[in-house]
């Protein structure tokens, strides 16, 4: 007794103390450098693209967009994009972020590029790119290997060719405004590849007006309205079609996440699943076990943290879904929703619980090439 | 309660704002049509750097407004650079949160000087 009543009383965690992985950083690739890494003649229309002015996540010819907002003055100030890696390194410094995963900016968009060969290009010119100016810059920064899904086995062969670099630790593949959706068999070869390649696979969504379902929010007049809906329905539509057709059954080995969309819209579809299963089950043989079981095993990022207005709220939310072991930290940095480190750290979790979700469920998904 | 002097009257002209350190705090102040505002640099959404972001209007549409849109405040309201989210200078008052106004801290010109008191 008298033993632990000496002992001195442990200092509260700071957000100092714990190690931080940014799963979801954006960077800007600009077209003049990617034109260096491009197949002729796309080098030439890039270049091209280079002379226009440039708006954030707004690049006529690699941004396809249906833009309708009217400009009143007022919103942020703030600029939301950096430019290089030390000036990125910075910027998380003050964030205290330990490692962070790299994702595009307008890229973001590369689903809905239309014509296939040019965005598989992007998509190789931008994975050099990002090699070159980033990830060898400073080996805090980790990479998300880009893949065009409207050529899938080209994406395929990328991912093989950089197989067994370290920088890049997950595949990115861009899930707003794809048409065929996620479980479409034509996605196989790029799978196949991540899974020889030893990467998972993290999809990650964008606001997107597109003609292609569910992506069709030109009913909607705001942006409050289409960027509410455009991520969840993005996650949902895929997440469904990519069980359907057994993905997760047919890559047990294959970790998968779901990145831009928060996590409120994961215990509704988990429980809806699962209901329509006890009915359906012969429509979707590849699954074992309830849809909600495969769920459980991929991963989430935070961002855009839901704030209920009672914030131990997003505790139970979490417990729905397993977020304490499912859940991965992403900032968005340096996006218009954007979420402090320090914000989340904030957040009633347990400590345990914080360190995991903050850094260790990263490790977990992306590998050691994350690790402290 | 201290005063605290953070500049020359002459350097905050009509339409600008400033941040100054005063003590452990960052306040925002605001010179609006010639009335002096001070605020603190800090949006309590996620503790961005509030006063860093620029001064316009805001739209608003209500039973006030006869049902039609309008363009009110017009260089009353601030916008928080890392959320966008705003706030009435004068008042304090946040515009998407009504149970969110922000502390107001009085202040005067005397002698050519603004002073904040804390």
């Amino acid at each position: 007794m008298t033993e632990t009543a000496s002992r001195p009383r442990p200092a509260r965690e700071t957000l100092e103390d714990v190690y931080v992985v940014d799963a979801d950083v954006h960077i800007p690739e600009d077209p003049a450098g990617l034109a260096e890494y491009a197949e002729p003649p796309w080098d030439v229309g890039l270049r091209e693209i280079a002379k226009v002015e440039e708006r954030y996540l707004d690049l006529p010819g690699m941004t396809p967009r249906a833009e309708f907002r009217v400009p009143f003055p007022g919103g942020s100030n703030r600029r939301q994009i950096v430019t290089s890696a030390v000036e990125l390194r910075t910027s998380l410094d003050e964030l205290e972020v330990d490692k962070a995963v790299l994702f595009p900016d307008h890229l973001l968009y590369l689903a809905m590029v239309r014509d296939p060969s040019f965005a598989a290009t992007l998509a190789r010119a931008y994975n050099q790119w990002l090699l070159e100016h980033w990830l060898l810059e400073d080996p805090s920064l980790r990479g998300a290997l880009v893949v065009a899904p409207q050529e899938p086995e080209a994406g395929a062969a990328d991912i093989l060719r950089h197989a067994g670099r370290r920088e890049f630790v997950c595949v990115y593949l861009p899930a707003s405004g794809v048409r065929p959706l996620y479980g479409h068999r034509q996605y196989d070869p790029v799978y196949q590849a991540a899974l020889e390649s030893g990467l998972p696979i993290a999809l990650h969504s964008v606001e997107a007006v597109f003609p292609v379902f569910p992506f069709e929010l030109n009913e909607f007049r705001t942006t409050l309205g289409a960027h509410a809906v455009a991520h969840p329905f993005s996650m949902i539509a895929n997440m469904v079609s990519m069980l359907e057709t057994g993905v997760p059954a047919r890559y047990p080995d294959l970790r998968f996440a779901f990145m831009e969309a928060g996590c409120g819209w994961v215990p509704f579809i988990l429980n809806r699943l699962d209901k329509e299963y006890i009915e359906r089950r012969r429509e979707v043989p590849y699954l074992q076990e309830r849809p909600s079981h495969y769920i459980k095993r991929f991963f989430f990022g935070t961002q855009p943290v839901e704030e209920p207005e009672r914030a131990a709220d997003i505790v139970k939310l979490y417990e729905l879904f397993d977020g304490e072991n499912q859940a991965l930290f992403a900032s968005d940095w340096p996006h218009h929703d954007f979420d402090h480190p320090r914000y989340f750290f904030g957040l009633p979790f347990s400590p345990e619980a914080r360190r995991k979700i903050m850094g260790g469920n990263a490790v977990r998904f992306f590998g050691p090439e994350v690790a402290a | 309660v201290t005063e605290h002097v953070v500049c020359r009257v002459d350097e905050l002209p009509e339409g600008s704002h400033r941040v100054f350190r005063v003590g452990r705090r960052e306040i925002g102040v605001f010179n609006m049509g010639g009335e002096l505002h001070a605020i603190p640099n800090l949006c309590p959404h996620q503790l961005g750097p509030l006063c860093e972001g620029g001064v316009s209007g805001a739209l608003d549409r209500g039973p006030h407004t006869g049902w039609k849109l309008a363009w009110i405040w017009d260089g009353e309201v601030v916008t928080c650079p890392w959320h966008s989210l705003e706030f009435h200078v004068p008042t304090g008052q946040c515009l998407a949160l009504p149970d969110v106004r922000l502390r107001k801290f009085p202040l005067r010109a005397v002698d050519g000087e603004i002073r904040v008191s804390v």
